[in-house]
Order: structure tokens, then C-alpha cells, then sequence
């Protein structure tokens, strides 16, 4: 039962997580405080949104890399207007209109134009960056009020901030949106397989769309909680977030290929991807080490997993050969 | 010239015509061609990545080789004492190796290219970090002082005119067009990306093949970021951190399908000429600020590709035939 668990990639990774929180305590016990431990789920809130919504896109086999410049420009006018004296509901609904409009026009874009995917993105990645500049100026957006920069240091229990638990029950949500009703379940038919998907009735365009805008408003979400937890917005924010984001849902195990995986998968990738800097700063290694980790992580973790993805793959064909053969000795 | 080279070449000329007549002092050789060395590594780069796309991978590491070269150039000639020109030839068997491993782990465990190289991109840009940690001179600084002759290097023109580093790009560009469209070795590219089973059963090593396409395009990252530091004057560890969207967009928009098998050497050199004369003419012909630059590049990404698939679809091309046909009558 515990194996067969194992082989779920999410608690693979989330096993990789609690290693390496271990082998930190056992280097350093210092860590192993409730402070520093949350603040590994609390740091992550940003990524985790970006992940999870990138998520939604790579399971139907397709790739986002316009997430970061949707956070910058999302943000950029989100805090824009919180500081002119807007408020919440206004900023917040501005923020999540850009990012369904911007996942909405990549859909389109992808699904109807049948434009490959990081082609297609890395356009609206450009042209939303450069938005960015043109709206601020090229100027910092600062001086936002302090409650919005306040929120994020509310605590909810403990150590634990109000906006990790909201971005806890998202994930959920979306988890249970995707596994467990009807047009979810859509987006992982279509990643593993297009046409099978067709014949059986699902519209493959409007999952893809759908995808997109979730995509977009989860960017957006993510520039929100950016934007309360830095306090300022320069036009470079969020610049390359992207790449950490579907690196965190890669460490999640989510399959680029699509089909396979967990938006609860991306979440943990997210968490992993934010405590290496905080578990360097542990082990007495500068902030230097940061990106070689990252990379050494993801490269050494993709490759075991699909060397023993082969191997299984090719034990099954084994197995199933020489079941055949006994058959027929048998017969004969 | 297949029709897709042939359109690109008409927005070529079409751009520059019209950047000269917003302003005249576009078309002066000095102007025009002190413009190369901010767009010199796109070129360069996107020529190879052309030759990876074309076996169904992708390379988004090759920003990072260029920051990793450049400071390996940097520090082995500043803190291991090397002569600039050897350590330019490490930073290249650096990088060549840096290729090796992406192009073996992607070849030969079969691990999705994007993936690897994304890892990559992470690895080599933070080794690049480590490496400055390892001179004397503070990161952020990056290491300078070189020598008259390397530094003259990207500023000497040939004839008075041509800047050495074009001709560093038309060498490469002829290069790569022999390497893929002339030999047994371009043939196997090609048949990799259209069907890699069938290219393994016609005896071809596809997985040599495939890693070999990375080493290659690590290299020219290599020569871009010592071309780059020749010109700048200063080895900086994320020399190439931009680079690597623009690399795409050059290699996608001059017909390189990114389902691999398609793909011409040619057409990567004009779309990464248009999009640095893009770069450089708006801010000089229209004043355009450079910060918002990524907009133009971007939209001319979209409505290309958009348009190249709405071209392609057979419902238009049925239209246009009977659009034919009607004239005719």
C-alpha cells in the first residue's frame, strides 16, 4: 500500500521536500523551528499560483511562458491604481480582467490558430512586457498603502500567513476541480491524448482556451500577492518567473508532454523551488549557489525519473512477452 | 530561394526602405553597422539553434553558455594568468563540453530537451555566478583591463567599413548553411527531425547526431559571449541573460518548424537580421524608447506566424484558388 503510494510522483516529491528539510536540521538543527519551516510554505505563495496555473497548460500538452509578464503587468496596474487611492475590489478585478484577457488571447491564439504553443506566448510575453514599460513609464510604482503591504505579514495561526492558507484552498480547489468533475477531468484527456479525446465528444479548443484564461487569472493572482509582499513594482517584476514556474511544476511531476501529473504536484515543486535559497542560507552557502542547485536538482530528478520510467516500461514489455510465450508453449 | 526566404528578404528590404526614408542617416555604414553588435549574438546563436530545432529539441540554454563563456574567458585570463586568445579557446571547450552533457543527457536518456536545457539554463547561469565568485574582482563589477588586441578586436573594420564582427557572422552563416544543407551530416538532421525511428533504422547513429546539434550550438554561444565581452570590453557572468526569447523568435520566425524536420539556415539568418534592425532602427528613425522594444518584436512574432497558419489552412487556400479562378474568368 505505503509502494504503491510512493509511486505517485506528488509524494515522491513531497518525500524529496521533507529529505531535504532533514538532511538541513541535520546539518543545521537551527532550522527546525516552527518560524523558519513555514516560512519555507509562506515564501512560495507567488510561485505557487504561477505553477499551478501554468500547470493547467501543460496538462493539456501545451506550455505557457507568458506567466511572468502577465504577473508584471497585472501587478503594474493592480498597484497603480491602489496607490491613486483605488480600491481592492476595483485593483484586484483591473489585475484579473488583464490576466484572463492575456490567457484569453493565448488560447485563441494556440487552440483556434493551432500556433505551437511557446511560439505563440512568447509573443504575448513580449508584447505584454513592453506593456508594462509603456503604462508605468519605465518608473517604480511605490507607495502603496500600508494595509495592502500589511496583509501580507497577517498571521492566520502561528507563523502561518492568511494568504498561504488562501493559496492552500485554491490549489485544492483547482486539485478537485481537475480530478473530480466533469469538465476538468477534460484537460488531462486531452494532454494524454488529443484525438482520443475528440472521439469521445470533448471539445478539445475550448479545454485549451480554458486552460489559457486559467492560466492568466492565476498570473494574475500571483502579481497581487507579489505586489503586497514586495511593496513596490518596478517594470522588470516578475521578469523570467516563468521558467521557475514550470521548472516547480516539472519537479512536481507534471509530464511536459502533457497528461500527466497534479496542480498539488506543482504546489510542492513550488515550495521546493523557494526553500533552496532559504535552506542555503542554512547550510553556510552563499545565495550564489541558488541557481547551480536549482539546475542540478531539476536535471538529476527528471533524468532518475525517466531512466525508471523506461525500465518500467520495458519490464512490462518483458512480462507481457513472456506471457505470451508461455502461452503458446503451453499450447503446444 | 523557397518563398518563405524570398518573403522574409522582401521585409528586409522593406524594413531598411523604410527606416531610410524616416531618416536618412540609417543607410550610412557607420550607423548601419555599428548597430551589429547589440544583435551579433542573436545571429550567431540562432544559426545552430536552428540545427537543433530542426532534430525536434530545443535549446533555451544557450543564453546562460554565453554568460558562462564570458566569464570563464574573464577569469582565466585575469586570475590563472592565461593569454587572452587561450583563454577565449577554454571558454570555448567549456562550453563545448557544457553542450556535451545537455546534448548526452538528452540523447541518450531521452529526457524532453526542454526540460533538460531549462535545467540548464539554471545550472549554467549559476555556475557562471560561482565562477566570478572564484576572481578577485567583485561579481556585479565584472572582470575588465583586457588587452588592446582583444578589445580592438570587435572594434577593427575591415577596409575601414565592415566590422570584424559581421564577418565573424557571415563565416558562421556559411558554415552552418554547408554544414546543414550541403552534407551526409545536414541530411541526417533533417531525417532525425521528420522521423527519428526511421533515421535509426536506416542505420543512421540519431543519437550522436542529436547530441552533437547541442555541443554545436553551445559553441556558437561561446563565440557570441567572447565576441560580446570583445566588444563591451567586460566579462560579466549573465552576459546572455536576455538573449535566449529573442534566439526563438529568430529561429521560429525564419521557417523553422518546431515540430522539427523543417528548416533553413538561411531563413534564421534574415529573421534574425530583421528583428536587430528592428531593434535598432525604431529607436533611431522613430524614437521609439528601447524599453519598449519587446512590443514591436513581439507583435511581428504574432502576426507572422498567426498569418503563416491562417495561409496554411485549407479553407483559405481554397478561397484564394477560387479568388484565382474568378480573375480569370
Amino acid at each position: 500500500m505505503l509502494l504503491k503510494l510512493l509511486r505517485r510522483y506528488e509524494l515522491k516529491a513531497l518525500a524529496f521536500l521533507l529529505g531535504m528539510f532533514v538532511i538541513v536540521t541535520a546539518v543545521n538543527p537551527s532550522f527546525m523551528s516552527a518560524e523558519s519551516l513555514t516560512n519555507c510554505f509562506n515564501d512560495s505563495v507567488v510561485f505557487t499560483l504561477l505553477a499551478v496555473g501554468a500547470g493547467f497548460v501543460i496538462l493539456t500538452g501545451e506550455i505557457d511562458v507568458s506567466v511572468g509578464s502577465v504577473l508584471g503587468i497585472s501587478s503594474a496596474v493592480a498597484a497603480t491604481c491602489l496607490r491613486d487611492g483605488g480600491s481592492l475590489p476595483t485593483a484586484v478585478c483591473l489585475a484579473l480582467l488583464i490576466g484572463a484577457f492575456v490567457g484569453l488571447v493565448n488560447g485563441i491564439g494556440v487552440a483556434v490558430l493551432k500556433i505551437p504553443s511557446l511560439i505563440f506566448t512568447l509573443g504575448t510575453y513580449g508584447v505584454a512586457r513592453g506593456a508594462v514599460y509603456v503604462y508605468t513609464g519605465g518608473a517604480w510604482v511605490e507607495n502603496l498603502p500600508a494595509w495592502f503591504t500589511g496583509a501580507s505579514h497577517s498571521y492566520i495561526a502561528g507563523y502561518l500567513t492568511w494568504f498561504y492558507a488562501g493559496v492552500v484552498l485554491l490549489v485544492v480547489a483547482a486539485q478537485i476541480l481537475i480530478s473530480c468533475t466533469h469538465k476538468g477531468r477534460n484537460f488531462i484527456a486531452v494532454g494524454d491524448n488529443i484525438n482520443g479525446a475528440r472521439l469521445v465528444g470533448i471539445n478539445p479548443t475550448q479545454t485549451k482556451i480554458w486552460a489559457f484564461v486559467l492560466s492568466g487569472v492565476f498570473a494574475s493572482l500571483a502579481g497581487i500577492l507579489f505586489t503586497s509582499r514586495i511593496g513596490f513594482i518596478t517594470p522588470m517584476s516578475g521578469n523570467s518567473y516563468e521558467m521557475k514556474a514550470i521548472a516547480a511544476c516539472v519537479l512536481g511531476g507534471i509530464s511536459l508532454s502533457g497528461g500527466l501529473g497534479t496542480l498539488v504536484g506543482a504546489a510542492i515543486g513550488a515550495v521546493i523551488m523557494t526553500s533552496i535559497t532559504r535552506i542555503l542560507v542554512f547550510l553556510g552557502l552563499s545565495s550564489n549557489y541558488d541557481n547551480t542547485i536549482t539546475g542540478i536538482i531539476l536535471i538529476v530528478i527528471v533524468v532518475v525519473n525517466t531512466v525508471i520510467q523506461d525500465r518500467a516500461i520495458l519490464n512490462s514489455h518483458r512480462e507481457i512477452s513472456l506471457k505470451r510465450i508461455a502461452k503458446e508453449a503451453f499450447k503446444e | 530561394m523557397k518563398r518563405w526566404e524570398l518573403a522574409l528578404l522582401v521585409v528586409l528590404v522593406a524594413e531598411i526602405a523604410i527606416f531610410a526614408t524616416a531618416n536618412p542617416k540609417f543607410l550610412m555604414p557607420r550607423v548601419i553597422f555599428g548597430s551589429i553588435n547589440d544583435i551579433i549574438p542573436i545571429c550567431i546563436i540562432s544559426l545552430f539553434v536552428t540545427m537543433v530545432m530542426i532534430t525536434a529539441g530545443i535549446d533555451i540554454q544557450a543564453g546562460a553558455v554565453v554568460g558562462l563563456a564570458s566569464i570563464v574567458l574573464g577569469v582565466s585570463w585575469q586570475d590563472l594568468g592565461l593569454n587572452i586568445w587561450v583563454a577565449a579557446l577554454f571558454a570555448i571547450a567549456v562550453a563545448a563540453l557544457v553542450g556535451l552533457l545537455t546534448g548526452y543527457i538528452v540523447a541518450y536518456f531521452k529526457v524532453q530537451p526542454m526540460v533538460v536545457t531549462l535545467g540548464g539554463s539554471f545550472l549554467y547561469a549559476g555556475l557562471a555566478l560561482l565562477v566570478s565568485t572564484l576572481s578577485s574582482t567583485e561579481s556585479y563589477k565584472g572582470i575588465s583591463g583586457f588587452p588592446d588586441s582583444f578589445t580592438s578586436f570587435a572594434s577593427y573594420r575591415i577596409g575601414g567599413v565592415l566590422p570584424v564582427q559581421v564577418v565573424v557572422f557571415l563565416v558562421m552563416a556559411v558554415f552552418a548553411y554547408v554544414l546543414l544543407h550541403r552534407t551526409k551530416y545536414g541530411r541526417k538532421i533533417f531525417l532525425i527531425g521528420i522521423n527519428q525511428n526511421a533515421a535509426e533504422y536506416a542505420g543512421i547513429n540519431t543519437r550522436f547526431i542529436i547530441m552533437t546539434t547541442y555541443v554545436l550550438s553551445s559553441i556558437s554561444a561561446a563565440v557570441a559571449g567572447i565576441v560580446l565581452t570583445s566588444y563591451l570590453g567586460t566579462a560579466k557572468s549573465d552576459l546572455g541573460a536576455s538573449l535566449t526569447l529573442p534566439i526563438i523568435t529568430a529561429v521560429v520566425l525564419g521557417g523553422t518548424l518546431m515540430t522539427g524536420g523543417k528548416g533553413s539556415i538561411i531563413g534564421t539568418a534574415l529573421a534574425a537580421v530583421i528583428i536587430g534592425e528592428l531593434k535598432f532602427g525604431l529607436p533611431l528613425c522613430f524614437r521609439v524608447n528601447m524599453q519598449y522594444l519587446d512590443i514591436p518584436v513581439g507583435v511581428l512574432l504574432l502576426v507572422v506566424v498567426s498569418a503563416r497558419a491562417v495561409a496554411s489552412r485549407p479553407g483559405f487556400q481554397v478561397l484564394v484558388h477560387k479568388l484565382k479562378s474568378h480573375g480569370r474568368n
